[in-house]
């Protein structure tokens, strides 16, 4: 269909926000480039699945919040964007991604927590029709539990839970009162390995979670990135 | 659940996968020598002991549980794979929780599906749309929406041996009661394929209300299902619109392609009429499809149905064609009186009349 015809206003309007957690530690070198690829070329590869399903979305804005480890050194431990809009913003949206380095770390576990907190506190679009909210977590990594490894840094998250019980309830559920996140539009999808929190206290436990184990050094292959697309397009 | 994994008997054979699903994660299985598709629910998730959350959240999510269960049941014991005239329906044979997560079985199948079901002759056009809406009156009768009617939920196969091609109706997950959808913000369907009041439900319009979401929603679906099976596209409507509901939502015509017949175009725009009191039912669809003549892709452009009255501007909502309207007061006729066997001709009564000129473009080539 063509972009220049100005559409109804009546049209039923979907907005797709997503929030991309990357860990960027040393042990994700090797598939970094591979996930920064993937993220760089997703809203494209969106937009053509949902071209093909003559399907549209009114508004894709999509969010990145690279984490590595407060344990190591809380002055990087977090950096992220804001939701950029696409196709407007793509220019900053490739900026931050190619300018993402795998570097420190520290000890095994990482912040990933702190960045999914961060992900699930989102400023997360309200109006519209219908909306799909997802966060992806990449990582090859169990994480630090919420609040122990540099919590007392100065640049540690100050207004997210600090166990996994808050966390759990700021996710939510069905009737929750306590969800930060809308129940029917939410999804999280991980990649990472089947250790903790993620096998058994998220992926097991949490609704609307998916999750693909994924093992430190190998890459995400070509088609994990086709099951987030596959999470948005078959729900709109 | 990974291959290798067994859960509740079944041991996993295939690496799961959400393809074709949003809300759910799939698999091949197997159990006792038998093959079987797996499908996990990503929600609700059963709390287990010692897991974590309050009490309070425990309580709510265990009342959430059972409430899914209960839905789950009560469609499987509407819907026995083993009743009269189900067998191209597939259904669950299994339902249970391991852990904290909710299972359903279905027998394996074959999940191919002909690509382009209008590549069929006539013939096996017309006994392709008898089984898909034969599966869809067994629904119907039993005051069952599908809820999201599309053709990714139809698979389109030929058995060894067989002479047609049929249609399996396959995911009653989005399934409900007629006139009782779930939440404006939990409700399925597909942005596509969805009924104009259903869009209105979505968007909270007042004016539509859960009574308002009756079988009817199917009966749209089908209807724009029909139109691609026959001629392999949508009917047309303007590029402004987002799909045929946004259409129809705003008294835009739908307009079926002209090498159809017209009682079979009179046939699809009533089918997609902007009131669903004024569809009619997959009885009525079954009927019609008795008349050798609907599935037929001419070679030249056939005569408009006729708008009743002036035509063109008679009531942008209303129905271009004139039936006799389904009684959807709630009250069903036993299924004999949806009748296979009744005389070889439509229900649909059509008025041939003026053509209409200066039709929008189909918005895929837009």
């Amino acid at each position: 269909m063509s972009a220049e015809i100005e559409k109804y206003q009546g049209n039923l309007q979907y907005a797709v926000d997503i929030v991309m957690c990357i860990d960027a530690t040393g042990s994700m070198h090797p598939v970094l480039d591979v996930v920064k690829k993937s993220s760089l070329q997703f809203h494209l590869r969106l937009a053509e699945v949902m071209a093909r399903k003559s399907k549209e979305i009114s508004q894709l804005r999509l969010k990145v919040i690279a984490f590595r480890d407060f344990g190591d050194d809380p002055s990087d431990a977090i950096e992220q964007t804001d939701f950029l809009r696409l196709p407007q913003q793509v220019a900053e949206f490739e900026k931050f991604v190619r300018g993402l380095r795998a570097t420190g770390g520290g000890d095994i576990p990482e912040s990933g927590l702190e960045a999914l907190a961060l992900a699930i506190n989102s400023p997360w679009e309200t109006g519209l029709d219908r909306r799909r909210h997802v966060i992806v977590m990449f990582t090859d990594a169990p994480a630090h539990p919420l609040g122990t490894v540099g919590a007392t840094a100065q640049t540690y998250p100050r207004d997210i839970p600090r166990s996994m019980d808050g966390l759990f309830e700021q996710w939510g559920y069905a009737r929750s009162q306590t969800a930060v996140m809308e129940q029917s539009a939410k999804r999280l999808v991980l990649f990472a390995p089947e250790e903790e929190p993620w096998k058994e206290g998220i992926g097991e436990e949490w609704d609307l979670t998916l999750h693909f184990p994924s093992r430190a050094g190998e890459g995400l292959e070509e088609f994990e990135m086709d099951e987030i697309i596959e999470t948005i397009a078959n729900s709109l | 659940m990974k291959r290798g994994d067994v859960i509740g008997g079944y041991r996993v054979v295939t690496d799961p996968t959400n393809a074709g699903g949003g809300k759910c994660v799939w698999s091949f299985a197997e159990k006792d020598g038998r093959e079987y598709f797996l499908k996990r629910f990503l929600e609700p998730k059963r709390p287990r002991e010692g897991s974590g959350g309050s009490a309070a959240s425990r309580r709510i999510r265990l009342e959430t549980c059972r409430e899914f269960e209960e839905r789950h049941r009560s469609i499987m014991k509407r819907l026995r794979p083993d009743a009269s005239g189900a067998g191209n329906l597939v259904l669950a044979t299994d339902f249970f929780h391991a852990g904290s997560t909710y299972y359903k079985v279905t027998e394996r199948i074959d999940t191919a599906s002909l690509d382009k079901p209008q590549s069929l002759g006539p013939k096996q056009k017309a006994v392709l749309l008898r089984t898909l809406a034969t599966s869809l009156r067994l629904l119907h009768d039993i005051e069952v929406v599908h809820g999201d009617l599309k053709p990714a939920n139809v698979l389109v196969q030929k058995r060894e041996g067989a002479a047609f091609h049929t249609a399996k109706l396959i995911d009653f997950d989005d399934s409900y009661l007629s006139g009782r959808p779930p939440d404006r913000a939990d409700i399925a369907g597909d942005s596509l394929y969805g009924a104009p009041e259903w869009r209105r439900y979505v968007q909270g319009h007042e004016s539509v209300g859960g009574e308002d979401l009756t079988t009817a929603v199917d009966v749209f679906a089908l209807g724009l299902m029909t139109h691609v099976y026959l001629t392999g596209s949508l009917p047309a409507y303007d590029g402004r619109f987002g799909s045929p509901a946004d259409a129809v939502n705003a008294a835009e015509p739908l307009v079926a392609d002209e090498r159809l017949g017209t009682s079979t175009q009179a046939l699809i725009a009533a089918m997609t009429a902007a009131d669903p009191q004024h569809r009619p039912t997959v009885a009525d669809f079954l009927a019609a499809l008795k008349d050798p003549e609907v599935c037929t892709l001419h070679g030249t452009p056939q005569p408009r149905p006729a708008v009743p009255g002036t035509g063109v501007g008679d009531g942008p909502r209303g129905s271009r064609v004139q039936f006799n309207p389904p009684d959807r007061s709630g009250h069903r006729p036993p299924p004999a009186a949806a009748t296979d066997d009744g005389p070889a001709r439509s229900r649909v009564r059509i008025n041939l009349g003026h053509r209409r000129d200066g039709l929008p473009g189909n918005p895929s080539t837009s």
